[in-house]
């Protein structure tokens, strides 16, 4: 219970202090309005803020799924290759070198004013972490494990399956949870390059444009909670699929092998 | 007599210039329990790494009953002072570990690994993953996960070496039943001679530089042991004996 009643409370308080500010500093409410404004601008026009809250959700989704396996696949060859290892990390390091922002444009130009933009702007930004850590977790497996594994004659595949990908599991949640944050910008960044149709970030510049400031910062808490929610995906699934960190009995399954 | 299970011919092992192991001959009798002694760095871990299969000697022979084994592998079952359960399987998982790393588990792998748990006292913890168990039950399973393999020969390093004094006594009076129930051959590093002496039929001493068995001391101590084989003249004598060795007595 305390694992969520603090979190849920450290963010009223940073609600108060945004509140308390402008209060207390007379800020115009055509530079910012109140936390409730602009949660007010949300919940009000949410007929026409939520089929554009799918598309970022859809584009984030699609984006995070094509960079983590791209990650994951990535840190395997170039774990289990080492020429490749130090031929492709400097390519790697430089991709995330280039301002994203900058890789925007010529992707359009690629791509048009595609979905594809986002995802692979999304992509772009999640695999890197997600390699780092595959590869760093694959690296740092304990050799007397893999000894054990080689005087009883286990092939490399049973000893890949059942020692490394088992015990690279928590670095690379921590590759995706870094991912699950990035993630959202990544695809804002995308609909802000990709200028057409609708988006939320053309949303937020049409309210700009409008001298809307509530609807400009209900977009962004919008925005906002779309990350937290994934990240908060991706932590439900590590602690789903790794059980052992927390527990100390394996749970029983109806489909737990019996027998 | 009992037959030769073990047979090294003239086994060396060098690392670049660094002879690890001298030309070493040896024989182990089925059903034998073999301790080796010796200071860090004597070549205990390289002999046994040798006979495992981890390392292939670079002259002579391993024999392991009429087979050559020099560098193959998947014919000792081999524990070390880690544990190695991996934290992700509970204790069940774990003794089956070596069929999941070779073939497929099959129901006869469990039922095996739930009969020897319940059997030596861990029926309760089946389902606990290993980080919920205490050094000693961890062991247990560690050697648990060694016996199911079925391998004739077992290689245990310092197995209790990280355990507390009290426990390492109850592992090693456990490791005696377990063995003489199990009808298996031992093959035990240890640099205690207290406990050399308390599990062996036999103790070969090794010094280092290069290392090198240079005595290989017979254990007339009675059966089963206790707490009182501890204070017996012939341990005493025996204890003495192998001290004056590992400090560089002659033998």
């Amino acid at each position: 219970m305390r694992n969520v009643l603090i979190p849920i409370v450290s963010l009223v308080v940073v609600g108060l202090l945004w509140q308390a500010i402008v209060v207390l500093f007379h800020v115009a409410p055509y530079v910012a309005p109140r936390p409730l404004q602009a949660i007010q601008a949300v919940t009000q026009n949410w007929s026409s803020l939520w089929p554009l809250t799918l598309g970022t959700i859809r584009e984030t989704i699609y984006g995070f799924f094509t960079g983590a396996g791209l990650g994951v696949g990535l840190g395997v060859i170039m774990a289990k290759v080492p020429v490749l290892q130090r031929s492709v990390y400097p390519v790697l390091v430089t991709s995330q070198a280039v301002p994203i922002i900058a890789l925007a444009s010529p992707l359009v130009l690629i791509f048009g004013f595609s979905v594809v933009v986002m995802v692979i702007i999304v992509a772009w930004i999640v695999f890197f972490p997600v390699t780092v850590n595959v590869v760093d977790g694959l690296s740092h497996v304990d050799q007397d494990f893999l000894n054990l594994a080689r005087v009883y004659g286990a092939s490399r595949w049973r000893t890949f399956v059942h020692i490394e990908v088992p015990a690279t599991a928590s670095p690379l949640f921590s590759g995706l949870k870094i991912g699950a944050t990035y993630a959202v910008t990544g695809a804002v960044i995308g609909e802000l390059a990709a200028s057409s149709g609708t988006s939320l970030a053309l949303y937020q510049e049409h309210a700009n444009t409008n001298l809307n400031a509530a609807g400009v910062y209900g977009t962004t808490l919008l925005m906002t909670v779309i990350g937290i929610s994934w990240f908060l995906l991706v932590v439900l699934a590590e602690v789903a699929l790794t059980p052992w960190q927390r527990r100390s009995v394996a749970r029983r399954y109806p489909w737990s092998r019996r027998g | 007599m009992a037959e030769t299970l073990l047979a090294l011919q003239k086994v060396t092992k060098r690392f670049d210039e660094v002879t690890a192991l001298a030309p070493t001959s040896l024989e182990v009798a089925e059903g034998s329990f073999v301790a080796i002694v010796g200071p860090s760095g004597c070549g205990k871990s390289t002999l046994f790494n040798v006979i495992a299969g981890l390392l292939e000697p670079d002259e002579g022979e391993v024999r392991l009953g009429d087979r050559v084994v020099n560098g193959a592998t998947g014919h000792v079952g081999y524990m070390l002072q880690k544990d190695l359960l991996v934290p992700w399987r509970t204790v069940e998982d774990n003794i089956t570990m070596v069929a999941r790393l070779t073939r497929r588990v099959r129901r006869e792998d469990r039922e095996e690994a739930r009969r020897i748990a319940t059997q030596y006292g861990l029926g309760d913890y089946l389902r606990h993953y290993p980080s919920a168990l205490s050094g000693g039950m961890r062991q247990r399973v560690a050697f648990m996960r060694t016996l199911v393999t079925h391998q004739d020969l077992l290689l245990l390093d310092e197995p209790f070496g990280a355990l507390d004094a009290q426990t390492r006594l109850e592992m090693q009076q456990w490791l005696l039943q377990v063995w003489r129930e199990s009808g298996r051959t031992v093959l035990f590093i240890t640099h205690d001679v207290d406990e050399s002496l308390f599990l062996s039929d036999r103790v070969l001493v090794m010094s280092p530089r290069p290392g090198r068995v240079v005595a290989d001391i017979a254990n007339p101590l009675d059966r089963p042991r206790t707490m009182e084989t501890l204070l017996d003249a012939r341990f005493v004598e025996l204890k003495g004996r192998i001290m004056h060795l590992l400090h560089g007595g002659a033998p």
